[in-house]
């Protein structure tokens, strides 16, 4: 049971890291990231071929996946920010897909379908219950370095900007904001952050392969952050925890509901995630933390 | 070799077309509603099983069927119009295409609830194909093809003589000006999401019919048409149709001049070129 | 030092939520796990394997179960998804305490729970077909009934030799076994003066034309197809269509009783089909059709029923129903001679008897390597005639 919780806490704060990564782009800049489990896998295929094959130790892998992250995130986003947001939804859905294909096909350089298994993880597995402690801090104190850079990036001139050009970008150029530039530092950060992310999934599990970034994580991410609300990223961070309590109570719920199969209970399983968004999205928009008032600037 | 590029392209120009018809329902909505309707796979699967079961259980053939796929898929685009997407209108367009693919994921599992995850196939007898020199065609592909054509034929005749077609142009063309003119949003926005789901429902049923239907039959078209309705321009009627058709046809070329198994990577890469230089799309006219 | 405290506080607490286990060893039940995929690519193959598991354990708990325990099964969803896989055999393990994981299908799967099951003294048995599951590090936590690679591209090769192919062409999509299968087709075609050409596909695409154009321009004497049911499906369409005359060779979970049913017969007339199989007569097979209703129930169920099995009369035999009692005891049944059974309830109450017993299954004779490889399995060899799988030979 405990060794489940601390599972579910590290997985959670990975989620958490994702959804820091989409209140930025999403919640604060006003951009719809459709490829987040794109830039996640973007981030752990850094890592974990780096520290694997390369020899690289972790903590320089996981600055590499932040690096990667971020120049993925600015070509990808670097061809729409002048037109509608919703050109950028389409091509980030598409990256995600075309991360996948390349991962399953150039197997030189990741292994392919087999993915790759045996990630150094910078500490012994073997400690069993030690190992996912540590892990735990490690990912907890990551997140709260996230969640503090960003909160204070929110609080910024910058972050102020962020969100004007959010409510709208005419007003905001005519203010004489640079749109463009501050949409594309936003998302190649936030991708930063989703790549970050990835890696440190590819090491705390030791395992990665194409199958793991499905469209699915993204839609998750979107729950979370809606759910905790996405304008701040206390919110997001404590949605991504509700996300994989409410993914994880789906699955006991699932074994008391008499007269279903297996799949149909998989199948309830994956609406209750679409049923819950479109609830939120409607009933509870800002989330339970909604963005508070701007403050005047100290 | 020239005779295999050439046949690519045949091949190439069959795929568009039927992919034209799912693609020019997720244009339409895009082009009356302005967003983005990320359920189109969800709902092309759902017309394809309304084609199966039509056919199959009710012993429908190919005409009867597809109609009935129209039918099922624009009563789904509806519900989830009005229970998912509608009632976040005033928040902008990227919330509607979230809630849209939130309720995509939702119809996707119905579906699997009733029908489970068993592949289905149609009651049709499959041809071989016609052999003119080097070149084949399938008596099925030529039937799809003219399916495909006659959709877009009575679409373009609903848009060109109907009221109701003519007031969907004008709000895609300007929305304030048709307002001004009194034509009714609701109405019009209703018969868009019926029209344009019922669209996807009839392509995911074409497609259904060459290969099976199971619950992710219209997810695994989803970039694609995409790919298809960026290439000619968001919202554009006759774009979505050249767009489709040119994605066809870079698809299958790619087989052969490319890696097969990088197709996806094609309409990935064709979005991103396209928006880089001519954002519009072939027949597009706006998109900033 | 905090984090110290808090950590022996953790231990402390977990040792005191796993005193329950320990005293339940009487009369509490004893918890199995399948994790299947129910949703996702693998979605049209885990269903049925759940469900013969079920079916098998209900038949067990009838008969007042084992070691005097009813057994207790929770079937989970892995999404055909590593990471929803991981979290789902983290549940199995840490809530349910699960003593033995069944059935996970996807390679990448299996990698990704292969080592949370061998850290935590949990039984895994698996059908997934990549060389490399077999070579990870887990000393003797693992088992697979599915054929490696190796065996099965040698087979294959072997046989399309048999069928007197001299131009193989080899069309499949990006799997884990893609490139090995392969790799072992070669040295048998081409001792025997073939060749082989493969073509990688994309196996979302609706149609499969110009791949198929690819192939014709070979002009293969065989067609070998190395998909999955949905696309396999699309593809044989295409070359029914393109007007192919030659032979058509492909793996029996992909061309099973359902994608027959789907298809025209023309279509699936004369396609050659290869399964591991038992010896001939064997009535495990026979059983397995009985449970899921269907004369030729596909190899991944036949594969599952054998785990099941097996777990159920290793705890039996070494009075020990836990990971660790299967760990040591599976090759007790299901090698090294004795009664032969092959079925669960005849095994039980061979063991009753104290006699040894040697399971030979649904899927093959169930020997396993040290490595958890079967060591020999003997072939199924069909031919679809008239929309039916007609046995040809078992060898």
């Amino acid at each position: 049971m405990v060794s489940y919780l601390i599972f579910l806490l590290v997985v959670g704060g990975i989620y958490a890291l994702l959804a820091q990564s989409l209140c930025l782009a999403w919640g604060v800049t006003g951009l719809v990231n459709l490829g987040l489990a794109g830039f996640f896998a973007i981030g752990a295929y850094a890592s974990a071929t780096l520290t694997k094959w390369g020899g690289v130790p972790v903590p320089l892998g996981l600055v590499a996946a932040l690096v990667a992250g971020a120049v993925a995130g600015f070509v990808v986003c670097v061809s729409t920010l002048r037109l509608r947001d919703d050109y950028l939804a389409i091509v980030t859905l598409g990256f995600a897909e075309a991360v996948r294909v390349i991962a399953s096909n150039e197997i030189w350089l990741t292994g392919g379908t087999d993915g790759i298994s045996g990630i150094p993880a910078g500490m012994p597995r073997d400690w069993g219950q030690r190992f996912h402690i540590i892990s735990l801090v490690i990912v907890t104190i990551l997140l709260g370095l996230v969640w503090l850079a960003l909160r204070r990036l929110v609080a910024s001139p910058w972050g102020r900007a962020l969100r004007a050009v959010r409510e709208d970008q005419i007003v905001a150029a005519v203010a004489g904001k640079r749109v463009t530039r501050l949409k594309a530092e936003a998302f190649a950060i936030a991708c930063a952050i989703a790549a970050l992310a990835g890696a440190l999934y590819g090491h705390y599990t030791s395992y990665i392969a194409p199958e793991i970034f499905q469209p699915l994580i993204t839609i998750y991410v979107f729950l979370a952050v809606t759910a905790g609300g996405n304008g701040r990223p206390t919110g997001a961070a404590i949605g991504a925890y509700i996300l994989i309590a409410f993914l994880e109570a789906t699955r006991f719920a699932a074994e008391i509901v008499p007269g279903v199969s297996a799949v149909q209970a998989a199948a309830l399983r994956e609406a209750s995630v679409g049923i819950a968004l479109i609830l939120l999205l409607r009933f509870r928009q800002r989330g339970l933390f909604p963005e508070l008032n701007q403050k005047a600037p100290a | 070799m020239i005779e295999a590029l050439l046949q690519a392209l045949i091949n190439g120009v069959i795929a568009g077309t039927i992919l034209a018809v799912p693609a020019l329902g997720f244009t339409a909505i895009f082009a009356v509603l302005n967003y983005p309707n990320f359920a189109i796979g969800a709902l092309a699967t759902v017309g394809a099983y309304a084609g199966w079961v039509g056919n199959t259980v009710f012993g429908l053939p190919m005409l009867g069927a597809l109609p009935l796929a129209f039918g099922v898929a624009g009563l789904a685009g509806l519900a989830v119009q009005s229970l998912a997407v509608k009632p976040l209108e005033a928040s902008g367009a990227l919330m509607m295409a979230i809630a849209s693919l939130a309720a995509g994921l939702v119809l996707e599992n119905i579906l699997r609830f009733g029908f489970g995850n068993d592949l289905r196939g149609f009651e049709l007898p499959l041809l071989r194909d016609w052999r003119i020199g080097e070149f084949r065609i399938g008596p099925q592909q030529l039937e799809n093809f003219g399916l495909a054509l006659a959709c877009m034929a009575l679409l373009w005749a609903f848009l060109r003589f109907s009221r109701t077609g003519r007031a969907m142009r004008a709000v895609a063309d300007n929305r304030d000006l048709a307002l001004l003119r009194g034509v009714d949003p609701v109405r019009v926005a209703l018969v868009t999401v019926i029209v344009g789901a019922g669209l996807a429902g009839m392509g995911g049923m074409l497609v259904g019919l060459d290969t099976s239907v199971d619950p992710l039959t219209g997810t695994r078209l989803v970039l694609s048409i995409f790919a298809a309705a960026v290439l000619g321009g968001l919202g554009s009627i006759p774009g979505a149709v050249a767009g489709a058709i040119a994605i066809g046809m870079a698809e299958e070329l790619s087989v052969i001049v490319f890696n097969p198994a990088y197709r996806l990577v094609v309409g990935f890469v064709v979005i991103l070129i396209v928006l880089t230089l001519r954002p519009a799309g072939l027949f597009g006219t706006r998109a900033s | 030092m905090t984090i110290m405290t808090r950590r022996t506080a953790l231990i402390a607490s977990a040792s005191l939520l796993a005193m329950p286990s320990l005293a339940r060893a009487q009369g509490a039940p004893i918890h199995l796990g399948t994790l299947t995929p129910l949703t996702g690519a693998g979605g049209p193959y885990g269903p049925v394997m759940a469900n013969c598991v079920k079916s098998v354990i209900t038949e067990v708990n009838g008969v007042g179960g084992v070691l005097g325990r009813q057994v207790q099964l929770t079937s989970e969803d892995d999404q055909t998804n590593p990471e929803a896989g991981l979290r789902a055999a983290r549940k199995l393990i840490d809530i349910d305490r699960v003593a033995a994981i069944m059935g996970t299908w996807a390679s990448s799967v299996t990698t990704a729970v292969a080592p949370l099951c061998w850290e935590n003294k949990t039984f895994l048995t698996t059908v997934s077909g990549a060389d490399s599951i077999t070579a990870l590090p887990h000393n003797g936590w693992l088992i697979r009934t599915q054929p490696n690679t190796t065996l099965q591209g040698r087979k294959f090769g072997e046989y399309a030799v048999e069928l007197g192919g001299k131009k193989m062409f080899f069309m499949a999509p990006q799997t884990p076994f893609t490139q090995s299968q392969l790799a072992n087709m070669k040295p048998p075609i081409e001792a025997a003066g073939g060749s082989i050409e493969l073509l990688i596909y994309d196996a979302a695409k609706p149609s499969l034309r110009t791949e198929v154009d690819q192939a014709m321009r070979a002009r293969p004497d065989i067609i070998i197809l190395g998909g999955y049911t949905p696309d396999t499906t699309v593809l044989l369409r295409d070359i029914f269509r393109a007007g192919y005359r030659g032979k058509l060779l492909a793996y029996a979970y992909s061309v099973n009783q359902q994608m027959i049913g789907s298809l025209p017969h023309d279509v699936t007339e004369g396609i050659y089909t290869l399964a591991p199989s038992p010896a001939q007569g064997s009535g495990g097979f026979d059983r397995v059709k009985r449970i899921v209703g269907n004369d030729n129930p596909d190899p991944y169920t036949c594969q599952i029923y054998d785990q099941v099995n097996l777990v159920l009369m290793a705890m039996a035999v070494g009075n020990d129903a836990t990971g660790q009692g299967i760990h040591d005891n599976i090759r007790r049944v299901s090698q090294g001679g004795g009664d032969k059974v092959d079925n669960v309830m005849d095994g039980l109450r061979a063991i009753a008897a104290g006699k040894k017993v040697d399971y030979d299954g649904a899927s093959g004779p169930c020997d396993f390597t040290d490595a958890g490889d079967i060591t020999d399995c003997k072939f199924r060899y069909d031919q679809v005639r008239g929309g039916q799988q007609t046995l040809i030979r078992i060898a």
